[in-house]
């Protein structure tokens, strides 16, 4: 898989490596209405919303601005198998809804894709 | 009943945060003061001795096969403490009794995570650690490879010191792979809380 320029560094939480389009989650409800393969970014996600996460099956990629290897959201991320990038600081502020990215669950960084049609 | 026929009697793999203090003692760890109640009004002189001479207790529980959250106070002030472990052993809680860490001191808390070939340790400021865990508060993370010459690379704040770095390190050197041990570090002490099992981490060898 091609990679793009670098948006994002974080810390690799969940190894594996995911390309699609981006939802901004605010609140774990949202997630009811998530489109498949989405990968979700927020600020953070606690045990609640690991459960929501566990029970939906559309989230492809997660990246969050705090958290780390070694939280409660990173362990169960690898038990899914779903990449992971935590730790961005900044990754609510510069990604945006419907943006094309690859997620480095392992390295820990955000590429910039090209908009998929 | 004393606390070893109490271990004996229970299946204490089934409590995960006994067996994660439990498993402190195997690796030489140090660890504050600790007793665990099942039973109170067996073990009512037990609390007394512990209680005796203290101001404040850390009260934390834990529940057989239970994953969620468990009623806890950190900072349980000597009076109020055995009613609150009455009551959580009437709802089938086991208790974890601790002596009161001095939370207001500045301190650090943090998780090592331990890997095959290196050792990952992610820290925030003050504690409790539960901020971490559950709420993702990382101010810094120390990866070091095992092993001598030790290679370093830190990212995030800089919140610790060489000395509070080398003596975890020299503590957490000999843990077996895939385990996260817990601790927080004060202006003079440094205690772990926890070990626990993280089988999920092999994944991050490859990667790292």
């Amino acid at each position: 898989m091609a990679k793009g320029k670098v948006i994002l560094k974080g810390i690799g939480a969940s190894p594996g490596r995911v390309r699609g389009e981006v939802k901004i989650i605010k609140f774990q409800e949202e997630l009811e209405a998530l489109a498949s393969g989405k990968i979700i970014v927020t600020s953070f996600i606690n045990p609640d919303f690991v459960l929501a996460i566990k029970m939906n099956p559309k989230v492809s990629g997660v990246i969050t601005d705090r958290g780390g290897a070694t939280c409660h959201a990173a362990i169960v991320t690898r038990e899914l198998q779903i990449p992971y990038v935590a730790g961005t600081i900044w990754a609510t502020k510069k990604l945006k809804d419907n943006m094309a990215v690859t997620l480095d669950g392992g390295k820990g960084i955000v590429y910039e894709r090209e908009e998929l049609k | 009943m004393e606390r070893e026929s109490f271990m004996n009697a229970k299946n204490l793999n089934r409590f995960k945060k006994i067996k994660g203090i439990i498993a402190l003692e195997k690796y030489l760890l140090p660890a504050p003061e600790t007793i665990f109640i099942f039973d109170f009004e067996k073990q009512e002189k037990e609390i007394d001795v512990f209680i005796k001479g203290r101001d404040y207790l850390m009260i934390r529980s834990d529940k057989e096969n239970d994953a969620d959250f468990c009623p806890h106070n950190l900072t349980c002030p000597k009076n109020e403490a055995k009613d609150f472990i009455e009551g959580l052993t009437a709802e089938n809680y086991a208790v974890i009794l601790q002596e009161c860490i001095p939370w207001k001191e500045d301190k650090i808390s943090g998780n090592v995570l331990t890997l095959r070939k290196d050792l990952l340790i992610e820290l925030m400021k003050g504690g409790p650690l539960t901020l971490l865990n559950r709420d993702g508060q990382v101010d810094a993370c120390v990866k070091v490879r095992r092993g001598k010459p030790k290679k370093i690379e830190c990212s995030g704040e800089k919140i610790i010191s060489k000395k509070d770095l080398d003596d975890i390190l020299r503590l957490v050197e000999h843990l077996p792979p895939y385990k996260i041990a817990e601790f927080s570090i004060g202006p003079d002490w440094l205690y772990f809380w926890q070990i626990i099992d993280d089988k999920t981490a092999k994944k991050l060898e490859t990667a790292c």
